[in-house]
């Protein structure tokens, strides 16, 4: 592996993250996601860099980046889908929605394909159970009532480079309310 | 005075104590795991919870409201609160477990929780017989398991350093050693990995945990996780005898405990003693047991002829010593005194010698400038520099010695291994005739014509005075062919010698090395040589001291005893390199 080093935009946000904490360590979190947008990964060197970065005992960032499921200590795909299993998806047919990744992708759920285009997960509970069965792209966008049509389109789309919109959703109990304001 | 209601008895107090530490500073108990007197309070054993409440007051009037009975009325907190990190207030109630059923129900439940992924190996475990954990599980835990899942299994026997083996399946989250690294060792290399049960502390990667303090983190780790590489598997606590005594390794002086099995010193432990090293000390002084056990000089030896050293029997050597001092001129005679004996030794070393002429004892201290770091390591490397200054050897330097060694026709020293630590070399004492009076073989000893066999720290009782100008003493810990640990009212009794036999398979007579306190062996040589000299206890020694020295003059070994070691008013002084 090469050797890693952050470039000086890079230090300057990670100036600009410190001043904003009372403390360099307050900082940690954002400097490791900032390491983690940058390589796709917080594996031990990436966390060496940041805490250097920091001026932060190592022993601290490592501490950090294990508690987080989110900072990927080995390198994934390109696309992390995290395909939730907890109850309500699980109701709603979560199972079938990851094997169904699972045969289109060839690969068994915490594997990577390898074209290191899709990895995939079995989660435990992302809080959109009101849309179950859902999944998550890369820590971030949720794609919710899943079919598997929908799965395949959203795997055609991420390969051609789509990345899926931010759909917002309002609670049935808020759109009542909204109605009952506008009545 | 501010006041305070613990299970129904008043308390007043002062200051802002937390409760737990006020509660265990009235000797009443609260079991916790995570809670360390020294460092700071993260609450996260859950295990000191008590019911606390606060007396309601009228706002209007600041008076207490009561009720119909006509007591004060309290108000409680919603839920149990953890005791250390719970400050007193005035009027504060408290109901610890021994009153609240609830309480009682709620540490059961804790200590419930924290076994779930808890080994049963007890049987196997090093903590077995000073395990917080297992003590407050006898004390205030569940009758049995209820859960019938497997535990989590974690990384086993990982070395975490050079000298600490972490089994992180043991490890309850207290987090004492990743605060002991953070603030006391302030070197930053522990921490938690990992969450939820499937948590353990370990180092960052590709590090090791080679901190100069790190096997403290054995002694604060409440349960079986952190054990030191070295004394694995060697004894069980409850086989082994404690016995403070002082640090030698270096001048700082730490107070220890040396736990010793059939007269074997087999590991070391801190003691505490707020005004020299608290709870701690270095991983160095820890591994000077093996000096007391290994190597020793076992016997008198005396040189024949040319590099030939061979035993000899007390008789001889007492015999051919004073032939050597009868052939000589008291001005043809040094005597190097040393740092590393103790006191007692230094003084009656010297006396006995000036009764016979020979002009004061000269020592030369053993500085290793830049080894120490501020805390608990010092420069000096010897535990007793001050003592030698204190009465009044000849504070010299390393050329000064050599050049006074080369001049004599017969060199005595004392237990200081001069040419180890590159004072002299052996072909300085080549030409004069060389007594030895050593504990432990070295290339000073190897060098000596004749080798007198002494106690070490661990044998005898001797006061030691550290670079801060404090006094304390030592006791013994282990027996000599000549002492009984029956007979010797200061030493103490373990288990297995007060229950042992000499048929029993772990008594042996091989670890009591055959020597004598240096006073006993100056007497039996003053008996031969018609001097008016006999101590027969370093005691006696002291008393002499204390009434013949105004430092001294109102120190004794029961005042040592009573306040873990007097401050004596001496500046610290430079310490020559």
């Amino acid at each position: 592996m090469a050797e890693l080093s952050f470039t000086q935009e890079e230090l300057d946000e990670i100036e600009r993250l410190k001043d904003k904490f009372p403390t360099a360590k307050a900082a940690t979190l954002r400097v490791l996601w900032l390491a983690q947008n940058k390589y796709g990964h917080v594996k031990d060197e990436v966390q060496n860099l940041v805490a250097e970065a920091l001026d932060v005992p190592k022993a601290h960032v490592h501490g950090v980046a294990r508690f987080y499921t989110q900072y990927y200590k080995e390198e994934k795909g390109k696309f992390v889908l995290d395909v939730c299993t907890c109850l309500s998806c699980q109701l709603c047919g979560g199972y079938d929605i990851l094997h169904h990744l699972e045969d289109e992708l060839g690969i068994q759920a915490g594997e990577t394909t390898d074209d290191g285009m899709f990895t995939v997960n079995e989660v435990e509970c992302l809080g959109a159970c009101g849309y179950a069965p859902m999944l998550q792209v890369t820590n971030g966008v949720y794609v919710n009532n899943l079919t598997k049509e929908k799965v395949d389109t959203l795997l055609e789309n991420l390969k051609n480079g789509n990345m899926p919109e931010f759909e917002s959703k309002a609670m049935p109990e808020l759109e009542k309310r909204n109605q009952a304001a506008s009545e | 005075m501010p006041e305070v209601f613990i299970d129904g008895k008043r308390y007043e107090y002062e200051g802002q104590p937390m409760l737990l530490q006020f509660i265990l500073d009235q000797g009443l108990e609260v079991p916790f795991f995570c809670y360390h007197p020294s460092m700071s309070i993260p609450a996260n054993c859950r295990q000191c919870m008590v019911k606390v409440g606060t007396p309601v007051k009228d706002r209007e009037t600041g008076e207490f409201e009561l009720d119909e009975n006509g007591d004060r009325k309290i108000r409680w907190f919603p839920k149990p609160q953890t005791s250390c990190s719970t400050p007193l207030q005035d009027g504060m109630v408290v109901h610890t477990q021994e009153t609240s059923e609830e309480i009682a129900r709620a540490q059961k439940d804790n200590l419930e929780f924290i076994l779930i992924n808890h080994p049963l190996d007890c049987p196997i475990c090093d903590q077995a017989g000073e395990c917080p954990l297992q003590i407050q599980t006898y004390k205030y835990g569940p009758e049995g398991s209820r859960f019938e899942v497997k535990k989590v299994h974690k990384p086993k026997h990982v070395d975490l350093g050079p000298r600490v083996t972490l089994d992180a399946e043991r490890c309850i989250n207290c987090t004492r050693c990743v605060r002991f690294t953070e603030e006391i060792s302030e070197t930053n290399q522990l921490t938690i990995v990992d969450r939820g049960d499937s948590n353990y502390p370990t180092t960052a990667p590709g590090e090791t945990f080679d901190d100069p303090y790190s096997m403290n983190t054995v002694d604060i780790c409440p349960v079986g996780a952190l054990t030191s590489t070295d004394f694995r598997f060697k004894a069980r606590v409850w086989e082994m005898n404690q016995t403070p005594s002082i640090d030698i390794t270096n001048g700082k002086g730490c107070n220890i405990d040396l736990w010793t099995r059939d007269n074997e010193v087999l590991r070391i432990t801190p003691r505490q003693n707020e005004d020299v090293n608290d709870y701690w000390m270095p991983d160095a002084g820890r591994d000077a047991y093996k000096l007391f056990n290994e190597n020793r000089v076992d016997r008198p030896s005396i040189t024949l002829d040319e590099n030939n050293q061979s035993n000899t029997s007390w008789n001889n050597a007492i015999e051919t010593f004073a032939e050597v001092i009868e052939a000589n001129d008291p001005s043809d005679i040094t005597i190097v005194g040393s740092p590393h004996a103790s006191v007692e030794e230094n003084y009656v070393f010297n006396k006995f010698f000036n009764l016979l002429g020979v002009s004061n004892a000269k020592f030369t201290p053993h500085v290793i400038p830049g080894s120490g770091d501020g805390f608990l390591i010092t420069d000096d490397q010897a535990p007793n520099t001050n003592g030698c200054r204190v009465i009044n050897l000849d504070e010299t330097d390393d050329g000064a010695i050599q050049s006074v060694v080369s001049d004599a026709k017969v060199v005595i020293i004392l237990s200081d291994d001069l040419i180890g630590r590159d004072v002299l070399t052996s072909s300085d004492l080549e030409s004069p005739y060389t007594i030895s009076l050593a504990t432990n073989i070295s290339d000073t000893t190897k060098a000596s014509d004749l080798v007198i066999p002494i106690t070490c720290v661990a044998e005898h009782a001797a006061s030691y005075v550290n670079v801060d100008g404090r006094i304390q003493r030592s006791y013994p810990a282990k027996e000599t062919k000549y002492t009984n640990r029956r007979l010797n009212l200061e030493m103490s009794e373990g288990r297995l010698d007060r229950f042992g036999t000499n048929f029993d398979n772990w008594v042996s007579e091989e670890n009591k090395v055959d020597c004598l306190p240096l006073w006993e062996f100056l007497n039996k040589l003053a008996d031969r040589l018609g001097l008016e000299f006999e101590y027969n206890h370093s005691r006696e020694i002291f008393t002499e001291l204390s009434n013949s020295l105004d430092v001294l003059s109102n120190v004794s070994y029961d005042r040592m005893d009573e306040e873990k070691g007097v401050q004596l008013p001496i500046k610290q002084k430079e310490v020559k390199a």
